[in-house]
């Protein structure tokens, strides 16, 4: 049961395209797990093409519709890419930046109990795989920019809530928590960061950089 | 004459079935000037534009046997071909997309139907055009502006707040439309 979903604002950025990449994986994933926001996006889709419908036609150029006819008999069908098998669940959105599954996962140590895999970056924009044991602390930290994090197995508690498969938490800068990683099995999150994490431990604040976060 | 929602899915079904021309140049008639429009809305100089308007339909001709009319009409699902395009070609960026295979097994989809999906659009056109003039410019911006709404609130002089109000009043009113169906 999904308790916390992606708001309004950034379903509509998902629809009409002004999410950027980082943002579409995490909304996209998270639509993976979650039928309502899916249906969601399909409402907004339908209001964008209600929007196109009505626009003012902006005139083509002449010779634009026999240019596009004559190409035709050499265009080839579009053939989906084929759907590669997941083995554990992952949904195959994410399985394309990972590589692989979730479990076959070589992931990066960052301290005893937390572990990460780098995914994609653009500018101050990080998105990661975030591994922790039961009861590992990211340690106390606010944000230079948000921090969108998805949990995908497992779950996580901090001041917010808590958060199990599927929930998408999202912090805005000057918000502090400690999320800690719920007894039982190891919690694995997909996170999206828009700047530094700002760190209280002044060691955490010497070698998280290190890492990249 | 503007052909209508049905006429629309049933022309790009009949380009899916029996590879039809002259049902295509009817799509290509109505859709790639609107296309063209969306891409210059969007900033887009207008040769790129254009050229992108002509792809746009040369994928609606390859993409043809994947277009189900009972779960999107033909203009939703050339609006998201064009989205897509465009992210592809101007802003150079993937776009990580959502496939009806990728549900997880516990969230099926739901089956829609064609005949409410046409009704569906005549009533949400009726909604977009009966909203009052400050509602529909937050939300043309928020397709058509490629821009955060921070910054559309920067740009309209408005606060932020007063952006997401508009637009919740506006989804409010649209969705109304788009649920009385269900």
């Amino acid at each position: 049961m999904i308790r916390h979903h992606p708001d309004e604002g950034l379903l509509l950025a998902y629809a009409s395209g002004v999410a950027d990449e980082a943002m579409s994986l995490i909304l996209a994933t998270h639509m993976a797990y979650c039928e309502t926001c899916r249906a969601e996006v399909a409402k907004l889709e339908r209001i964008g093409g209600s929007l196109l419908q009505e626009l003012a036609p902006a005139p083509m150029a002449g010779g634009a519709l026999d240019a596009v006819l004559s190409r035709l008999d050499t265009a080839k069908p579009f053939v989906r890419r084929p759907r590669t098998v997941s083995r554990d669940g992952t949904p195959d959105v994410l399985r394309r930046y990972i590589g692989g599954d979730l479990s076959q996962v070589r992931w990066r140590p960052a301290g005893a109990k937390l572990s990460y895999l780098p995914l994609l970056r653009h500018g101050r924009v990080a998105v990661r795989l975030l591994r922790g044991v039961p009861g590992a602390e990211t340690g106390a930290h606010h944000h230079q920019g948000q921090e969108y994090t998805l949990v995908l197995k497992g779950g996580f508690t901090d001041v917010t809530g808590n958060y199990g498969p599927g929930d998408l938490q999202v912090m805005e800068g000057d918000m502090r928590h400690n999320p800690v990683a719920d007894p039982g099995e190891d919690c694995i999150n997909l996170a999206v960061t828009t700047g530094r994490l700002k760190f209280e431990s002044p060691l955490l604040r010497i070698v998280a950089p290190l890492f990249g976060f | 004459m503007t052909p209508e929602a049905p006429e629309l899915n049933a022309l790009l079904v009949r380009v899916a079935a029996a590879r039809d021309r002259a049902a295509f140049a009817t799509l290509f008639s109505h859709f790639a000037p609107r296309v063209k429009a969306y891409l210059l809305r969007l900033g887009a100089p207008p040769a790129l534009a254009e050229d992108l308007a002509q792809e746009a339909l040369l994928s609606l001709w390859r993409k043809a046997h994947l277009f189900d009319p009972a779960k999107a009409s033909a203009a939703t699902w050339l609006f998201t071909i064009a989205r897509n395009l465009r992210i592809d070609a101007i802003r150079r960026e993937k776009r990580p997309e959502l496939e009806a295979e990728d549900f997880l097994p516990e969230s099926q989809p739901g089956a829609d139907d064609a005949l409410a999906l046409a009704g569906e659009e005549v009533r949400l056109r009726a909604a977009l055009k009966g909203l009052p003039p400050d509602q529909i410019q937050v939300i043309e911006l928020s397709f058509f502006a490629d821009k955060p709404h921070s910054q559309i609130a920067g740009e309209l002089g408005i606060p932020l707040g007063t952006v997401k109000s508009r637009l919740r009043l506006a989804m409010a009113r649209l969705k109304r439309a788009l649920g009385e169906a269900e």
